[in-house]
């Protein structure tokens, strides 16, 4: 894939991940509460927004919970590793599975009240998995490229 | 065909309460992969799938997901005059008078709100909700629902590659 191509995902992911921490935000520049109820909305259709796990700050928090944050920052930091960084080698799908049982472990192990929910767990195998997913979407992404170009 | 069968059932899924927090990391990208699996079973093709094919296919059926999605919000909305923006209404109004911005800004935004409320309230309609609902749904599913058939591909063509070996 053509560096253009690995900045524009980049960039465009760091949008995504820059309207989560809409509410710090607006600590720099107020007009942008006008956004905040419509990103909410946004938002409220790729994570549950419950209170209770979103990352707080000062006035605020993020607009996604602790585990779709780490899973979109993982998907940002391995589109920012693929920015200088082209050539891959193909990784086998088990290994996306691999990625995601650390977080379906931790969701079934919180929910059975074996532990408590803990936003630090969540957020590091979101990240994981976030990280991982994102070698098959760029290999999915390469690979329409040359067939593009077929 | 099997877009537009999964495209309506993820659509239905995304207006379910509890359900709709999973449309997008759950039940739009398995609605593709489902999608991709009927259409291999449809044309009885043991063939791998090409990218093309899977971003088609998951764009498709995000696209349905999003018009039965809105249209489904929309009518019950229009319906019942109720939604999550009156139900979430007061802890709008609370979460924006605590932010440290200015009262006019503040002002501006509850007012902005209240008005679509109102409409929402009085009519069951609201142009800048009907509009907020049409983008969220026509972007944020059409984008899943590719991301869902590139992912989806790889596992199926994993498989094929598998059951071909393995003869």
């Amino acid at each position: 894939m053509r560096f253009p191509f690995r900045l524009m995902i980049f960039i465009l992911l760091t949008v995504w991940c820059a309207g989560i921490f809409l509410e710090w935000f607006i600590n720099f520049d107020s007009h942008l509460l006008f956004g905040l109820p419509f990103l909410q909305k946004t938002y409220s259709l790729v994570c549950h927004q419950e209170r209770a796990k979103l990352l707080l700050f000062d006035h605020g928090g993020t607009l996604t919970c602790a585990r779709c944050t780490g899973t979109y920052l993982g998907l940002l930091f391995s589109s920012l590793f693929f920015v200088f960084q082209n050539s891959w080698k193909k990784p086998h799908i088990k290994f996306l599975f691999l990625a995601a049982t650390p977080m379906i472990l931790d969701v079934i192990l919180y929910s059975l009240n074996i532990y408590h929910y803990s936003k630090p767990i969540a957020f590091i195998t979101g990240f994981l998995l976030g990280s991982v997913g994102f070698l098959y979407l760029y290999e999915g992404l390469n690979n329409l490229i040359l067939e593009l170009k077929n | 065909m099997s877009s537009l069968v999964c495209g309506f059932g993820a659509g239905v899924l995304q207006i379910v309460p509890l359900l709709r927090s999973f449309s997008c990391c759950f039940i739009l990208p398995f609605a593709s992969f489902i999608s991709l699996l009927l259409n291999q079973r449809a044309t009885k093709s043991t063939s791998r799938i090409t990218t093309k094919n899977a971003l088609l296919f998951g764009l498709v059926t995000g696209l349905y997901a999003a018009l039965f999605g809105s249209f489904l919000e929309i009518f019950i909305t229009f319906i019942t005059k109720q939604n999550d923006i009156i139900s979430t209404f007061p802890e709008l109004q609370r979460m924006i008078n605590n932010f440290p911005v200015g009262p006019e800004i503040k002002n501006e935004v509850l007012t902005l709100f209240q008005r679509v409320r109102e409409d929402i309230l009085s009519t069951g309609f609201s142009v800048l909700y009907t509009f907020s609902v049409l983008v969220n749904n026509f972007m944020v599913n059409s984008i899943f629902g590719a991301v869902g058939g590139l992912i989806g591909a790889q596992i199926i063509n994993s498989r094929i590659n598998t059951t071909k070996n393995e003869f």
